[in-house]
């Protein structure tokens, strides 16, 4: 087989919507490499035994989680107008997955090795109806405390960690109508949801009488901004029970949806597809 | 009815993805603008059912009718299954998630007996009445098509017709049928009479089975003159000019066989007297190497695979195989795409290749002698001689190979003690041949694995009159050869005779295994051909409970001039040849190859492949 080097590099942002929801991280690799191969373009492989295109992502997702906000390099073995690649791949790529953005990277730094920061707007809900008030102070406290300590489990086994400064920013947003005369069923109930996303989940999932264990009324949103990536990681969902085991909230994560990651470069929080961060 | 299958459901199982759909190439058609919905279903997993080549050819075909939408349709794995029984989700199809009962047909496809109560299951999963008789115009047509549908008498009671052979053509004639009878608004049994008279359909419901009083069948009769009284199969003459997909699903999780499938031909010439393949398949026919390059190019542009395979019953009997290969790996290798060859011959000229083609570790080859003694070899028509294995293990391991695996069967008709040391004999032997080839030559770390199956006596095989060994005979073949075998290079695994029993009782079943079947189910069978769910205990309580002695299917010795539950059934070889073959193979004389003289065994009547070259 030829030796190939990689001559340019581009970084992409991508949806993973709900109808790929369910693929593990490794599936998501292949998906893309089979979408390259249909595609043509020249990506550049590995050398070796048992060559691998030339391709980093970013931050795995979790089973069941969708995004507006992923990120990944790919190399090729000739120069790439970032727009066509971004239209010939999008022509390639199963429903659910669509390349938004794509530009040019010079830095040698790869995606996966630079994140650092990570938002996400989740539903939950609370297994009693509860007054928005009331959910507001708990979750208030419990940020005010100094240290959030809990179980996390690694490779290594079970250690406790304190997860306070890995938060950034915890915002709530309820429904106006909750709790009020107006009748609940006569609009969804979500308008305070302006995530384009999560307004599709809801409107797909949530107006399906008998949908799930939870009360469709008890659901509210968290807007997240957490830490990410391979130095100190924090999941919404370890979050979430972090919060359940601190309050008797009893809350249930309903959807988890990111909508944004942040790469680290001399000490400044970047967009990864910025100028500065890409050179 | 309208149900989703939500996050819970879907988080709280294994491989999710699985259930969704929304596959590249799956297809997306407006339920509303197609007359006939068509649901395919795979009675397994979906990695057993997506590897599947025929479900890929008639999937891709049926969506190639504009009045028709083929949807994928696989059995839940049991944590899947718990969770929709408790959500009251019933069976659904991938691509619309519509509930099966909604289409106008669902489709079988019968690839191994073990598969059958994961049907029950499938149809009580769908919410559509286990007995054929008992469905109205509100439940769709129930067909079944695969290998076991050339006797699948045991699947009569629930199976509305069977369509034997080849699939291609007579889908199609049924799905015609179908629109003219949904314009007149008939009754059930007014469609099944008329796809009756189709050549290749077998509507069970339609024919009489009477019995001897010793527990035989005395004869199966239709209950209408209209009815023919032997069904014959289909076949389709010209590959090269009949449908095959150019564009595959490409699944988003691991599957068991994750590659594009070339199929080089259909049938076998060879004639190894226990293989039914080899006989319900016949005659042989070859596509072009021009059309099979044509067809991977665009597959290979089409679905962004990294591997195709080679698949036939025996791929180097292919007769373009030098000519395919060498074009096959001058247009793929710049693509980067593998070339795999299952099943071949190893000779130079395989070993030559598979150093060109594949990128593999030289690790494991595959031989597979069957029987340990030259007279057993001959008995089941196997054709290769000791010779032939020791030749071919030497120039692998002169080419760097050390790992050799070598498949045979025991419990073969006429098999002794002394032909079963013989495997342990030819072990020997392999691991001497490794010892003569010089150091510098041969990989490091010699190991040769012996297995051993048992052999399933399977209808429209020479075998079909062959009684199956008992469990305990088989054992004590298991023992022996276990003890013979000494060699520390040599490792032996055996596949558990419970199974291979079960195999035999349902492989020349008939219709009063029915009821042992359901029975099975609602004791907890399902999955039978995975070990983890395999039951023999509640099996033999079934049969016990019905009053039905599985001995009687599985190791009895038929008479000659028994008449069998499949006799109805015409796959071109005549009974009268397959007569000829059994007396030959007790007396061990070999057959000849179909390409060296024709032996006249019947299929010359389709007037195809190897019977007119």
């Amino acid at each position: 087989m030829r030796e190939e080097y990689a001559l340019s590099s581009l970084r992409v942002k991508f949806i993973r919507g709900e109808e790929v929801k369910y693929i593990s991280h490794l599936d998501m690799m292949k998906v893309f490499e089979r979408a390259i191969r249909r595609s043509k373009l020249p990506i550049a492989y590995s050398q070796g035994f048992n060559p691998h295109p030339a391709m980093v992502f970013g931050l795995p997702l979790s089973v069941g989680v969708t995004s507006e906000s992923e990120y990944a390099d790919f190399e090729f073995t000739c120069d790439i107008d970032p727009q066509e690649f971004s239209q010939k791949l999008n022509q390639n790529l199963p429903e659910g997955i669509r390349i938004s953005l794509s530009n040019k990277k010079q830095t040698k730094v790869n995606i996966m090795a630079s994140i650092v920061v990570a938002d996400y707007e989740i539903l939950v809900a609370t297994a009693e109806k509860q007054e928005h008030g009331h959910i507001k102070s708990v979750l208030d406290s419990i940020m005010e405390k100094p240290e959030i300590l809990i179980e996390k489990e690694s490779k290594r086994g079970r250690k406790e960690v304190d997860i306070r400064p890995m938060i950034f920013e915890l915002k709530t947003k309820f429904s106006k109508e909750l709790g009020s005369d107006n009748n609940f069923e006569s609009e969804n109930g979500f308008q305070y949801i302006e995530n384009p996303f999560l307004t599709n989940y809801i409107n797909k999932h949530l107006d399906v009488p008998g949908f799930s264990s939870y009360n469709v009324e008890n659901v509210f949103s968290i807007s997240l901004k957490i830490s990410a990536g391979s130095k100190s990681n924090l999941k919404p969902d370890l979050l979430i029970s972090a919060f359940n085991l601190l309050s008797d909230l009893q809350l249930k994560l309903v959807k988890v949806h990111r909508t944004g990651l942040y790469i680290e470069k001399e000490m400044r929080i970047l967009d990864p597809l910025s100028n500065e961060a890409l050179s | 009815m309208k149900f989703i299958i939500n996050d819970e459901v879907l988080l709280g199982v294994e491989k999710p993805s699985r259930y969704v759909g929304g596959e590249w190439n799956s297809v997306k058609k407006d339920i509303e603008k197609v007359k006939i919905r068509y649901a395919f279903c795979f009675p397994d997993v979906y990695e057993v059912g997506m590897s599947h080549l025929g479900m890929k050819i008639l999937y891709h075909l049926l969506n190639s009718r504009e009045d028709t939408y083929c949807e994928r349709v696989f059995v839940p794995w049991v944590d899947m299954e718990a969770k929709m029984r408790e959500q009251n989700i019933p069976l659904f199809a991938l691509e619309t998630q519509s509930q099966v009962k909604d289409f106008d047909f669902l489709g079988f496809t019968l690839q191994y007996e073990m598969c059958y109560t994961n049907i029950i299951n499938a149809l009580d999963l769908a919410r559509i009445p286990l007995l054929s008789n008992e469905r109205t115009k509100d439940h769709p047509f129930v067909c079944a098509g695969g290998p076991c549908a050339y006797n699948a008498e045991p699947l009569a009671d629930f199976i509305d017709f069977f369509v034997l052979g080849e699939g291609e053509e007579v889908i199609q004639e049924i799905l015609d049928v179908f629109l003219i009878w949904k314009e007149e608004d008939g009754t059930r049994d007014q469609f099944l009479s008329r796809i009756a008279q189709i050549e290749g359909v077998y509507v069970p419901a339609f024919y009489d089975v009477e019995y001897n009083q010793d527990g035989t069948v005395n004869k199966v009769v239709p209950k209408d003159e209209a009815f023919p009284k032997k069904i014959r199969k289909r076949i389709i003459n010209d590959l090269d000019n009949t449908f095959f997909p150019d564009k595959i699903v490409v699944p988003f999780s691991d599957i068991v066989h994750d590659r594009i499938m070339l199929e080089l031909f259909r049938g076998c010439t060879r004639g190894c007297r226990f293989c039914q393949a080899g006989f319900i398949y016949r005659p042989v026919r070859e596509r072009t190497p021009q059309k099979l390059v044509e067809l991977a190019k665009k597959l290979e542009e089409n679905t962004g695979y990294e591997e195709i395979s080679l698949t036939s019953l025996s791929t180097s009997d292919y007769t373009g195989l030098k000519e395919l290969t060498d074009d096959l790996i001058n247009e793929m290798e710049p693509r980067k795409v593998n070339l795999s060859l299952p099943s071949l011959r190893v000779d130079s000229f395989s070993l030559d290749l598979m150093q060109k083609a594949q990128k593999v570790r030289k690790g494991g080859l595959t031989f597979a002698p069957e029987a340990g003694t030259q007279r057993l070899r001959d008995v089941i028509n196997k054709g290769v001689t000791e010779e032939d294995l020791i030749i071919s293990v030497s120039t692998a391991f002169n080419g760097g190979w050390s790992g050799v695996k070598l498949y045979f069967m025991i419990g073969l008709p006429t098999e002794t003690n002394e032909d079963v040391e013989g495997i342990a004999d030819l072990g020997d032997k392999v691991v001497a041949t490794y010892k003569a080839v010089p150091k510098e030559n041969r990989g490091k770390g010699l190991s040769v694995t012996i297995s051993t199956s048992s052999f399933v006596p399977k209808p429209f095989t020479p075998f079909q009159w062959a009684p199956q060994d008992t469990m305990q005979m088989l054992r004590e073949k298991q023992k022996l050869l276990k003890v013979k075998i000494k060699n520390k290079s040599i490792s032996y695994n055996w596949h558990d005779s419970e199974l291979s029993f079960l195999e035999a009782i349902f492989a020349r079943g008939d219709r009063r295994l029915g009821k042992v079947l359901v029975k099975a189910w609602q004791k907890g069978c399902k999955f039978d051909g995975w070990g983890e769910h395999f039951n023999y205990k509640v099996w033999m309580e079934a049969f016990e409970e019905c009053d039905v002695d599985p001995h009687f299917y599985a190791n009895r010795e038929r008479t000659i001039d028994e008449v069998f539950p499949w006799d109805h059934i015409d796959i071109g070889v005549t009974k009268n040849h397959l007569i000829k073959e059994y007396q030959k193979a007790v007396r061990g004389e070999l057959t000849s190859n179909c390409r060296t003289s024709c032996t006249g065994c019947g299929a010359g009547v389709f007037e195809g492949g190897v019977c007119v070259e």
